[in-house]
């Protein structure tokens, strides 16, 4: 009887070196922060602070909770969204006007994130038929754009007499909401993901379409649960957004998408699904933030910071990627 | 003796070993100039580790190679090649978008940077009747070619190169018998031109066809080369397990129980006319042609993977509606396609979930899996295609083409199935697997599932079926119980047609 401890010995040659390599790949990011951290906290003055770790951690909850949710899309396959921005920020406004129209923060958090799920299931339906994300939600965020500013007439929108900062505002322990919403919301996706029919769906569709077919996973349904993920994420993550800051304009948080694209990735989820997780992503935001975080505090200024920033995105997505070709060879 | 003729190749004492394992022990291998050399052997039994020593892929630990009696250290693939060797690759590397002589040309370190078309062209023409394509237009792109095209452009690019030592690596594992030919023709003028050929395969009737020797791998260590005149099937089989193999095909059942799968007046696209087929239980029933013949379209209908275009299908008796291949899935309809890395595995993804992905919904509780039921099921049906069930973890890109192949088909055990349509069962398998996948097969066929098998192995229709139709261009050619059926028959039946067509 042929049974698999027969497999070619040269591929278990292989197997080694693709452990190794996936082990450097799922723990080379903690190090990586673990490193920053105590690297910071030497040389950089009041990084070792309670309020600098606590600046971090809030940054990282905004960026963090939407690229938790957009996993979902990257890990079935169909890459990512690039209308991050436009929807977080049409979120937002619905969260001050419903909010100053009744009155409550609840509602309007509810109506808010609806409003996310609405739009992000029309992105999924269009991208179930075929069409390219990219494409897609490049043309959905542009659109989006449009609709809120043509709304607000450009203007900033403001609460005013309502009370709806609540959400950015409370805190346990001294610690922030949105951290410990940031935190749930990780763990739940991670949950999801990992022990439901859709959640191991969306990861059987992202590592071949075609067989996934064959196994009877509808690319459809699938797909739009993947955005449903996504929208919940733009949803929360907008009014915890728009509770911290209060006032919510059309042309805000123009670097949202690129810091959630680039938490996904450099947390090490594959671009061309399949393999990857919702920790991943929420570490991969932590580590942006932090690295962010560290050069406001050594004055270092918005334009070289998006340079450095790019670069070291940049870095880490090519050696990910060469571990990822080492693993799978 | 052939003692005077000196070698092409020898390579003495080649030893090899990833950690504690010896992928190649203490490998002896000699190559003759003008001979085809067949390298046979189990999956893991190091006919491929040797091939990429020569190749240059992989260097080993000890050990000695020569070529025309010098000394060579193959220690790349750049270096390989300049000792004149070359690889016919399984997978294709020509461009699909360009012309044959584009692809004929490209990436020859000797190509000019321009050159006319005419001249291009005239150049191409000469390599292509090197591999009997001399009716091929050096203009055509790449991609209107038929597969068995495909792999005679990549013997024609290895031949541009001009090597001494061809090395081929399963080159006939996606023809049919017909396109085989022609490949096992340009493989004859390799070696009648005084080449010499490495042959990977795990057909053994090519061997039998165009080999003058073998060296047999078993567990990292080379029998002796063998002249293949003193051989037989069997002992060549036998030589290649290490102990005597019972019987490749499983008893067939005596008799034929009540019908589970009925098809009346089929139209589905690809195939003119009406179809009508019939298992029952107990009886697998084997549909052959050639690429293009349209038993493959049928599998894809029944399935729900094509639309079925108008017919009628029973199962059980009872008239069922096949839209969609969920439909198919929830009615027991299992369905393995030829080719199973495009669309019968997660490579990505564990043994245990791929298994469990066909009926993970029936393991599931309000939209919560239930791994213990998940696990305890995929178990079983692991167990049952001697699966290793303590590797359940592993990816299932690591493993042997016979091993993917068992994942393959066996997770469709878990839908309870009541249709099977496999097509090429053992495509890329080795022999073991094999025996083991054609067991399974006649089992659930015993048990009263409807088992339909395509296949362009011949000798694996007949070994397997007990009822066969043949197919050619769209149109069923003929249907009889396998007794009626002899090998030559089988094969005049299925190709035979094209001789009236040309």
């Amino acid at each position: 009887m042929t049974t698999l401890d027969k497999a070619p010995l040269e591929l278990r040659d292989r197997a080694a070196v693709r452990k190794a390599s996936n082990t450097v790949r799922n723990w080379a990011l903690p190090i990586l922060i673990v490193l920053v951290f105590i690297i910071a906290s030497v040389t950089v003055p009041q990084f070792f602070q309670f309020e600098t770790i606590r600046a971090i951690l809030l940054a990282t909850s905004i960026t963090g909770i939407i690229a938790v949710g957009m996993t979902a899309i990257t890990l079935s396959g169909n890459l990512f969204s690039l209308g991050v921005t436009a929807s977080a920020v049409f979120s937002g406004v619905v969260y001050i006007w419903v909010g100053q129209a009744t009155g409550s923060m609840y509602v309007a958090a509810l109506v808010a994130i609806i409003a996310a799920v609405v739009i992000g299931i029309a992105q999924g339906f269009i991208v179930g038929l075929g069409l390219n994300t990219v494409i897609v939600t490049l043309a959905a965020g542009s659109i989006i754009y449009g609709v809120t500013a043509i709304l607000t007439k450009g203007e900033v929108v403001q609460a005013k007499g309502t009370s709806l900062e609540g959400f950015a505002t409370f805190q346990i322990m001294g610690i922030p909401l949105p951290i410990y919403i940031f935190v749930l919301f990780t763990a739940v996706s991670w949950f999801l993901t990992e022990h439901t029919l859709i959640g191991r769906n969306i990861h059987l569709l992202g590592a071949n379409e075609n067989t996934a077919r064959n196994s009877g996973i509808s690319r459809m349904r699938t797909t739009i649960w993947a955005f449903v993920s996504f929208s919940l994420g733009i949803g929360i993550a907008a009014v915890l957004q728009a509770s911290q800051m209060h006032q919510i304009q059309a042309d805000n948080l123009p670097g949202l998408t690129m810091d959630v694209v680039a938490a996904v990735l450099v947390g090490g989820t594959a671009v061309a699904g399949g393999e990857g997780s919702p920790v991943k992503s929420a570490i991969g935001a932590l580590f942006i933030a932090t690295i962010t975080q560290i050069m406001v505090l050594v004055g270092i200024p918005q334009g070289p910071r998006y340079f450095v920033l790019g670069v070291v995105v940049l870095a880490l997505v090519i050696v990910l990627h060469l571990l990822r070709k080492a693993g799978t060879r | 003796m052939n003692d005077q003729v000196p070698y092409r190749l020898t390579a003495t004492g080649i030893t090899k070993s990833y950690g504690a394992v010896n992928a190649l022990a203490d490998v002896h291998f000699e190559l003759r100039p003008g001979e085809v050399m067949a390298l046979l052997g189990e999956n893991g039994a190091g006919k491929s580790t040797i091939v990429k020593v020569i190749s240059g892929l992989v260097v080993p630990d000890k050990g000695e190679i020569s070529i025309d009696g010098q000394a060579v250290r193959l220690s790349s693939v750049r270096a390989s090649q300049e000792a004149g060797i070359a690889v016919v690759q399984q997978e294709f590397s020509t461009v699909g978008t360009m012309s044959v002589a584009e692809n004929l040309i490209l990436g020859q370190s000797t190509a000019p940077l321009w050159w006319s078309p005419k001249k291009l062209n005239d150049q191409a023409k000469q390599i292509l009747a090197r591999v009997g394509l001399e009716d091929i237009d050096p203009r055509r792109s790449v991609d209107t070619l038929s597969v068995a095209e495909m792999q005679l452009l990549e013997i024609a690019r290895v031949l541009a190169k001009d090597a001494k030592i061809v090395i081929f690596d399963e080159p006939t594992a996606a023809l049919s018998d017909a396109e085989i030919v022609r490949v096992l023709d340009a493989v004859k003028r390799l070696a009648r031109e005084g080449r010499s050929v490495i042959y990977v395969t795990h057909r053994l009737g090519e061997v039998f066809e165009i080999a003058d020797r073998v060296t047999i791998f078993r567990n990292g260590r080379s029998e002796a080369p063998q002249s293949v005149k003193d051989l037989t099937v069997d002992r060549v089989v036998e030589l290649m397990i290490g102990r005597e193999l019972g019987h490749l095909y499983p008893e067939r059942s005596q008799k034929f129980g009540r019908m589970v799968l009925e098809a009346k007046g089929l139209k589905v696209p690809g195939i003119d006319g009406e179809i009508d087929l019939a298992v029952r239980r107990g009886e697998i029933l084997g549909l052959t042609g050639q690429l293009g013949s349209g038993a493959s379209e049928i599998m894809k209908a029944m399935s729900g993977m094509a639309d079925v275009l108008a017919g009628e299908v029973l199962l059980d008796g009872a008239p069922v509606d096949l839209h969609g291949r969920h439909r198919g899935i929830v009615l027991g309809i299992a369905y393995c396609s030829p080719d199973r890395k495009k669309d019968g595995i997660f490579a990505g993804v564990s043994i245990r979930r791929n298994i469990s992905s066909p009926w993970l919904r029936r393991v599931s509780r309000l939209g919560f899996v239930s791994r213990g039921q998940e696990n305890s099921e995929a178990t079983r049906s692991a167990s049952n295609f001697a699966i290793d069930v303590n590797r359940l973890d592993a990816l299932v890109g690591n493993l042997s083409g016979g091993n993917q192949q068992k994942v393959a088909v066996g997770k469709w055990l878990g839908i309870r199935p009541r249709v099977l349509l496999i097509e090429e069962p053992t495509r890329g398998v080795d022999i073991g697997a094999r025996a083991e996948i054609y067991a399974q097969l006649r089992r659930l066929s015993d048990s009263g599932v409807g088992v339909i098998v395509t296949s362009s192995d011949t000798n694996e229709i007949l070994g397997l079926s007990d009822t066969i139709a043949t197919y050619y261009r769209g149109r069923q050619t003929a249907s009889r119980p396998v007794g009626q059926w002899t090998e030559p028959a089988l094969v005049r039946e299925v190709m035979h047609r094209e001789e009236q067509a040309s």
